[in-house]
């Protein structure tokens, strides 16, 4: 049985359609990502699952349960990160940790150091809540959602506006969470943080759902090749470009030229060719095996953080 | 309820904690009641005239008329025969009056004739000079009778309407503490709620299981404690600086002051859910709180409105919150009755609660 199901969820702010007929299931132990840009609707969706948010229309299981009824019920049994982290800004971390551990019934509560331990903050315990870093704040934030010990745990952007120290960091207490076989749902609009924790991202664009499947699968679905980047210095002939031996695919956004190929040595060698001719110029030229970049550049023709 | 605890201790420790804040709700009614009680109660001393009385021949009758002075409390009485120094004395302010009795005043009178006596004072002064006036006058009317072996025609026996008399400090500390009560349900109810709300917070509590009532409980719990709080400080302090009663009934001012307070942090709720944002509320909540400082007769009385702002005053909750305040505490003469009071502060009450309800919002 699915840890989350999900049937054709609609919600409509005035003429926006902030999301548009998802569907998706998550399985239990599974680290499910909504991967998109900002303002793609994954927040809108997570928080209608969460019940924080009535949909418009669609039907949403948490746990076998429908948040329409058994709300309660649920929240006893799932841990919610939210994207604010204001919180009790004068009571200290450990403070604030037994305040929300004391609202849930049910399964007796994680000790609060063995949270304090798992995201980090152990040297933080005594410490008021806004004294901490971004990095910590988020981390003390995702320790309120594991109070409960939940079964499902919502994290929404976890590591937006964080400096990528603070992001390892917060990678790992996800990758823990999954160790201890938690079910996790998580957006991000970062395509590297959904590589790396994710076992299935589904790619949300307008409120719609592109693309669904593991990071690996969703790039071999779109691309058994490489990528050849670089930045053309001037104007050239795309055609050009197209004709080169081995290539399977060309992606331009103004200067920048993504080749994908079959036959890297080939298209490498017909690519130097045009440059010894004078066709083209070109710098920063990388070489790289396909990234969820380059399928969400592919489904949509934008970079992500466009 | 275990979890209603937590979060009221929660609340209040947040709130002990925040040092600005418990300046405004403490620290700031208690500087406010003793700047005003201190500028009333000095504005409310005795008023003393004081004067010099010259006689220049050690007549009887002058001795007489000058321990006869000596009897008037208004007077600081100074004798002299240097009219010179007196007058110089009086220029430069260090006396009110010059009183200078004419030479050979027991056979002037003996012969029947009038008795001219000389007063010197400073007609700036009016106050002073007036009442100095009055009481000279009034002195030589008793010499006079004495002298004559009349009987006065008419007497005057004042009476007080008032139980106990009233002075400005009486009258002040109902007014400050009525105040308090109202900017706790605007500034320590309305903006904080919102600043809670734009940051989050309520949506992060709507996150867990708590129930959305026990969340309000307990923000109207702590609210509570708090207006209690100023109260018994602001009573106590009126009490022990300025001897204002806290009047003769415990039971009758608990619940006028429990009215008043859930009145107005209810209004709070309600003000917060109209606003959409930090600077709204703050907006709003000027916009409320000025009419109410000024048209609500906490600190001059009613009377001295304008009459086109009476109906304004009329309907005002703190109106009826500082009357009922004063008529319990220190039994202040009303044209509305406690009953009235009570009536209007349940009434508003009322509305306050349907529109906190009606307009509340998580985010």
């Amino acid at each position: 049985m699915s840890a989350i199901e999900v049937v054709d969820l609609k919600k409509t702010y005035g003429e926006t359609r902030a999301v548009d007929g998802v569907s998706f299931q998550v399985e239990p132990g599974e680290v499910f990502g909504l991967l998109g840009p900002n303002g793609a609707g994954k927040t809108t969706a997570v928080e209608m699952i969460e019940g924080l948010r009535p949909p418009d229309s669609g039907s949403i299981r948490v746990l076998s349960l429908d948040p329409k009824h058994d709300l309660r019920q649920i929240k006893n049994r799932i841990g919610i990160q939210l994207q604010t982290t204001a919180l009790y800004p004068r009571l200290t971390v450990r403070e604030v940790i037994d305040l929300f551990a004391s609202f849930f019934n049910g399964r007796p509560p994680v000790p609060t150091d063995t949270l304090i331990t798992m995201v980090g903050l152990v040297d933080k315990a005594n410490t008021r809540s806004k004294e901490l870093s971004g990095g910590q704040k988020q981390r003390l934030s995702v320790a309120l959602a594991l109070v409960n010990d939940p079964e499902i745990v919502f994290l929404d952007e976890p590591t937006t506006g964080l400096d990528p120290q603070a992001r390892r960091n917060l990678w790992d207490v996800v990758t823990n969470l999954q160790r201890r076989g938690k079910t996790i749902l998580l957006t991000t609009h970062y395509l590297e943080e959904a590589e790396v924790l994710c076992d299935r991202v589904a790619v949300i664009d307008r409120g719609k759902i592109i693309a669904l499947d593991s990071p690996d699968g969703l790039i071999r679905q779109h691309f058994n090749d490489t990528a050849i980047e670089f930045n053309a210095i001037g104007s050239f002939d795309a055609d050009r470009l197209r004709a080169l031996p081995g290539l399977s695919d060309l992606a331009v956004t103004d200067q920048q030229v993504t080749l994908h190929s079959s036959d890297v040595p080939q298209t490498m060698n017909g690519l130097l060719d045009m440059a010894k001719q004078q066709a083209i110029k070109f710098r920063d030229m990388t070489v790289h095996n396909a990234t969820l970049e380059d399928v969400f550049l592919k489904l949509t023709g934008r970079h992500i953080r466009d | 309820m275990k979890t209603f605890i937590n979060l009221y201790r929660a609340n209040l420790k947040e709130y002990v904690r925040d040092r600005m804040a418990v300046f405004w709700t403490m620290a700031f009614p208690i500087v406010f009641i003793l700047i005003f009680g201190l500028i009333f109660s000095s504005g409310n001393a005795r008023l003393t005239i004081e004067v010099a009385v010259i006689n220049p021949d050690n007549d009887p009758i002058s001795a007489q008329i000058s321990e006869g002075f000596k009897q008037v409390p208004t007077f600081k009485l100074k004798q002299s025969a240097d009219v010179e120094a007196e007058l110089q004395a009086l220029r430069l302010g260090q006396l009110d009056m010059v009183v200078v009795l004419p030479n050979g005043l027991s056979k002037s009178i003996g012969d029947k004739q009038t008795g001219s006596v000389q007063v010197y004072y400073d007609p700036s002064a009016t106050t002073i000079a007036q009442a100095g006036l009055s009481i000279l006058r009034e002195a030589f009317n008793i010499a006079e009778r004495a002298i004559n072996h009349t009987s006065p025609l008419f007497s005057i026996e004042p009476q007080q309407i008032q139980t106990k008399p009233l002075n400005q400090v009486d009258l002040l500390v109902p007014g400050i503490l009525a105040m308090s009560l109202m900017q706790l349900g605007l500034f320590g109810t309305a903006q904080p709620l919102v600043a809670l709300r734009e940051q989050g917070v309520l949506r992060r509590l709507g996150a867990t299981p708590l129930s959305r009532s026990t969340v309000i409980a307990a923000q109207v719990a702590f609210r509570f404690t708090l207006g209690v709080a100023q109260s018994v400080l602001i009573l106590s302090l009126g009490n022990a600086l300025f001897q204002v009663s806290i009047g003769d009934s415990l039971l009758v001012l608990v619940v006028v002051i429990a009215m008043g307070i859930l009145l107005f942090i209810a209004l709070g709720f309600a003000v917060a859910g109209l606003a959409k944002s930090a600077e709204s509320a703050n907006g709003i909540t000027q916009m409320i709180n000025f009419p109410m400082m000024f048209l609500s007769g906490l600190f001059f009385p009613l009377s001295l409105l304008p009459p086109f702002l009476l109906p304004v005053a009329a309907i005002l909750p703190l109106t009826y919150v500082a009357d009922a305040l004063r008529q319990v505490m220190v039994n202040a003469p009303s044209t509305t009755s406690l009953a009235t009071d009570v009536l209007v502060m349940g009434v508003w009450l009322a509305i306050s609660l349907i529109g906190a309800v009606k307009l509340f919002r998580w985010d």
